[in-house]
């Protein structure tokens, strides 16, 4: 590879996967014979893994590291598993994720400089990690990439100097990181974290604004060499976001050159990596959102915009540091994280708002005289399964991390200066609605509570008139209904209520969210149909949404609904998520316009928002030819993704979402 | 008073300044042969159906207590699937007033406003200007074909912050042959516009074969001289609207 656009479509193409190959050992069968503990047990296998990486330098490029083992081998046994889930609660996978490691910190000292005050293990795996550096820098010389071996030489002695020194070291330690088998590991504020070196080397004159756009380019494109080999719910699902913008600590934007250059980067690449979001405030400049529609309209399904108005004071609210507050970044999908210090678990559990209703219907609603009642047995609802989800979060563990403890600034594993679990909350327009619908109906002495409780477990086979009047002429969240719309307002209320003094296991608090992550298809099998209409098996809205068969008022009656909550105490993430057309961008101006919108959203106040655009009939085709559509890309919950990648009933979820729209 | 309305859009962003809720008024005095919105046409209630959606259920067939039904020997009350609807809505002066002064403040800060379009708009003149007398200062736009009475049409223009007007063709008789009427009240009410003063942008639609041609588009350019013009692609979505009402 000669240029840098061969080594573009020798990406995108994935021709790289085809360096790979599995390797085949028992790590677990001989860790346990050894009884090693669980430190050593990742420190070998790390320094196995980095044995095992075979370096793959190419001639033309800039930034190195391919991943060409594709296999991380286990290294506990199934047993060890089990035992270990008995004393504890293992969230996911049980290895660290989710969190935003202190980038800063790692490209000012480099690899031989986080050794500095660090154990033994830690020591290990990064004296592994400038091992296989040093095999890269062989390498590199011998496909004649001098500069690339001169760099990556630097880097195993000392921190970054310059701005493509920064951007390899980035790479090497994200590569490093997920290596050793962590996951969702968050880019952060990269406009942040990486302007001194730019702006230092463009004063310098070394670095030309050329070069530097282009070299984020290829930066960005790295993100898409090994992302397969990432795990995730689905594919795509794999954390690899980045932040831009926002307030500092000294409330100035730090939306910068590089910002933009990352926008226009993304932009032409057209890939799903790495997923862009963008801090917003009641005076982030129209430009910005100009640049972040950009994106939108070509159908990446990000930025992801979230406001610094309501974030900021909420993290503050809950007890982050005034600059921690202002250095706040999101995980994988839209959670609020802080780097270095956050060891917050953003996405531990879910509350069902549905189920709560489903469960009050059968409950409570024949003892209840008016709806006031009803909405109290709701609330206490909530306050049991709050209480039920944060008693079942005892002793979480996490398998160590000695890679990752010296990027943190903080034993991770272990818990650190945050410890807070977050909580999403799905359903919350499915449950708002069916309050609205017991109200007017139930209550209105329209039909009895056995009336309304028989037709949902009939699934409304006996009842077509009841079904149609509570889907379609019963008032929902996104109708400019002011009863549907303070349902919505007192049931994340009565969440963040439930939640709000509670301690969790790690002595942190817990973060009550609007995302949905998949558990918008997971908590629907939970139940059957609900009082608004909708019927068994139909799925929820994801996120923060109105409900999916809603004939909704459009945007606006959308917004003014979702604006309406107190997120100071909501605040853990969960973007309202709208459907677009890809054929509505046609026309003057309309990217501006779309823009304010979104500024608009923020200016009233909402938390988070992000715009799906996309061709019904293409995604309907894409099902049948898949083939056709490689790089057709989706929004699916807090991440974007390729549509034909994805399993049917997200793909199926996209398309629902998309008829109901227009 | 009330007006009839087949649709309340928001975000519209092709109707004026900014980002707009669009009003569309039922009944029109033209028949375009490309017509895009195509259930704006007649002034009566029309009833549409989604025959994609449909699952032949034979539901709305039995018979019903409902008044509103009767016209059209269906229940529009029992569809599992929203087939059916009744394309004409008379809201009242206040309901509709409600209903926009509630957009105030977004569109405020949209830099936006209301259209109202059609349909004709201007066939409902009298509803529209005091719904115009009674909104919170919102900026207000409406889109027109310009076959209205010149009296109503000065009227409409002094009241209103902005007018889009269509001039389809110029030839007075191929403008009755694709449309239905001659154009001699369009052209006299495109120099009351032109001397009004008021912000205005006439728009032609691109029709193969109909109002593309070179002779069509260099006749209405020298009529409206240094106008703000704009040639607007044909409307591909609008078949399946025709499908919808059955026509």
């Amino acid at each position: 590879m000669k240029t840098y656009s061969e080594l573009k479509e020798y990406i995108i193409n994935r021709k790289h996967r085809k360096l790979r190959r599995k390797i085949q050992v028992n790590l677990a069968e001989e860790f346990h014979t050894a009884g090693y503990t669980p430190s050593e047990r990742m420190t070998r296998r790390f320094e196995l893994m980095c044995r095992e990486e075979k370096p793959v330098v190419f001639e033309c490029e800039r930034i190195a590291f391919i991943r060409t083992v594709q296999n991380l081998p286990e290294i506990f046994t199934a047993d060890e598993w089990n035992e270990i889930k008995k004393n504890h609660y293992i969230h996911e996978l049980g290895f660290v994720s989710n969190v935003c490691p202190d980038y800063g910190k790692i490209l000012e000292k480099g690899l031989s400089g986080l050794k500095e005050n660090a154990d033994s293990y830690s020591v290990r795996c990064l004296d592994a990690l400038i091992s296989l550096v040093g095999k890269y820098v062989t390498e590199a010389e011998r496909v004649g990439n001098t500069d690339v071996a001169k760099r990556l030489k630097s880097l195993t002695e000392r921190g970054a100097e310059n701005f493509t020194e920064a951007l390899q070291l980035f790479r090497i330690i994200h590569f490093a990181l997920w290596l050793e088998g962590n996951y969702h590991i968050t880019v952060g504020s990269f406009d942040r974290y990486m302007y001194s070196y730019y702006i230092k080397d463009i004063k310098n004159g070394i670095l030309s604004k050329t070069e530097a756009e282009s070299l984020v380019e290829e930066f960005f494109l790295s993100f898409n060499r090994d992302s397969d080999l990432y795990p995730g719910v689905q594919q795509g699902d794999n954390g690899q976001s980045l932040v831009l913008g926002g307030l500092d600590e000294n409330g100035n934007e730090t939306f910068n050159e590089l910002s933009q250059y990352c926008l226009k980067a993304s932009g032409n690449l057209m890939l799903i990596d790495p997923k862009i979001n963008i801090r917003v405030h009641n005076s982030t400049p129209l430009e910005i959102y100009e640049a972040g529609t950009e994106l939108t309209a070509k159908g990446l399904g990000f930025p992801q915009y979230t406001n610094d108005d309501i974030a900021i004071p909420a993290l503050e609210k809950l007890g982050y540091t005034h600059k921690d507050a202002y250095d706040y970044v999101t995980a994988a999908c839209w959670e609020l994280i802080i780097p270095k210090y956050g060891c917050d678990v953003a996405n531990i559990s879910a509350l069902s708002f549905a189920k709560v209703i489903d469960k009050c219907l059968h409950n409570d609603l024949s003892t209840c005289k008016n709806a006031d009642e009803f909405f109290v047995c709701v609330k206490n609802e909530i306050r049991r399964e709050c209480d039920s989800i944060a008693d079942g979060l005892k002793n979480l563990w996490f398998v160590p991390s000695p890679l990752m403890n010296v990027c943190m600034g903080c034993n991770i594993s272990n818990g650190g200066k945050y410890n807070n679990f977050g909580i999403h909350g799905t359903g919350i327009a499915t449950a708002a609605d069916s309050l609205t619908a017991i109200e007017e109906l139930v209550f209105g002495e329209k039909i009895s509570a056995s009336e309304l409780i028989e037709a949902v477990d009939d699934d409304f086979g006996s009842t077509p008139e009841l079904l149609h009047r509570l889907r379609y002429e019963t008032p929902k969240v996104g109708q400019m209904s002011e009863k549907a719309d303070s349902y919505l307002v007192g049931l994340l209320g009565a969440f963040s209520d439930a939640l709000e003094n509670k301690t969790n296991c790690r002595g942190g608090r817990f973060r009550a969210g609007t995302g949905s992550a998949m558990y918008y298809l997971w908590h629907t099998d939970e139940i059957g149909a609900s009082p608004d209409g909708r019927r068994a098996g139909e799925p929820l809205g994801t996120n923060f949404s109105v409900s999916l068969f809603a004939n909704i008022g459009g945007p606006l009656s959308i917004v003014s609904s979702m604006v309406k909550p107190d997120f100071s105490r909501a605040m853990n993430g969960g973007p309202v998520t709208l459907e677009f057309s890809s054929d509505m961008w046609r026309g003057k101006d309309v990217k501006t316009k779309f823009a304010k919108f979104i500024r608009s959203f923020v200016l009233l106040g909402g938390h988070q928002i992000q715009l799906n655009s996309v061709n019904l009939e293409t995604l309907k085709d894409a099902q049948v030819h898949p083939e056709s559509y490689g790089r057709l890309v989706v929004r699916i919950w807090g991440w974007s993704a390729y549509f034909i990648e994805l399993d049917k009933e997200y793909q199926d979820h996209v398309i629902a979402r998309q008829e109901y729209r227009i | 008073m009330t007006g009839r309305i087949f649709n309340i859009s928001e975000l519209t962003v092709h109707d004026g300044e900014g980002a707009r809720v669009t009003v569309f008024m039922k009944g029109c005095p033209l028949r375009c042969e490309w017509c895009h919105n195509p259930e704006g046409l007649s002034f009566e209630k029309q009833l549409t159906y989604k025959r994609k959606k449909c699952v032949e259920c034979g539901l709305c067939r039995k018979e019903c207590e409902h008044g509103e039904c009767k016209p059209f020997g269906r229940c529009l009350h029992v569809c599992p699937n929203n087939c059916l609807d009744v394309c004409g809505k008379d809201y009242t002066l206040r309901e509709l007033v409600g209903i926009l002064n509630g957009y105030g403040k977004i569109t405020e800060i949209l830099g936006g406003g209301v259209t109202f379009s059609g349909g004709e708009p201007l066939m409902q003149w009298e509803f529209i200007s005091e719904i115009i007398d009674n909104l919170h200062g919102m900026n207000t736009a409406v889109e027109t074909c310009g076959y209205v009475d010149g009296k109503i049409f000065r009227q409409a223009v002094d009241k209103l912050d902005f007018i889009i007007m269509d001039i389809k063709l110029f030839d007075r008789e191929l403008h009755r042959k694709y449309t239905g009427v001659y154009n001699d009240i369009i052209k006299c009410n495109f120099r009351i516009l032109q001397n009004s003063g008021k912000p205005y942008l006439i728009r032609t639609p691109l029709i193969k074969g109909k109002t593309d041609g070179a002779d069509n588009l260099e006749k209405i350019k020298d009529f409206i001289g240094d106008s703000d013009w704009e040639l607007v692609p044909e409307n591909k979505l609008a078949k399946s609207k025709y499908n919808m009402l059955e026509i």
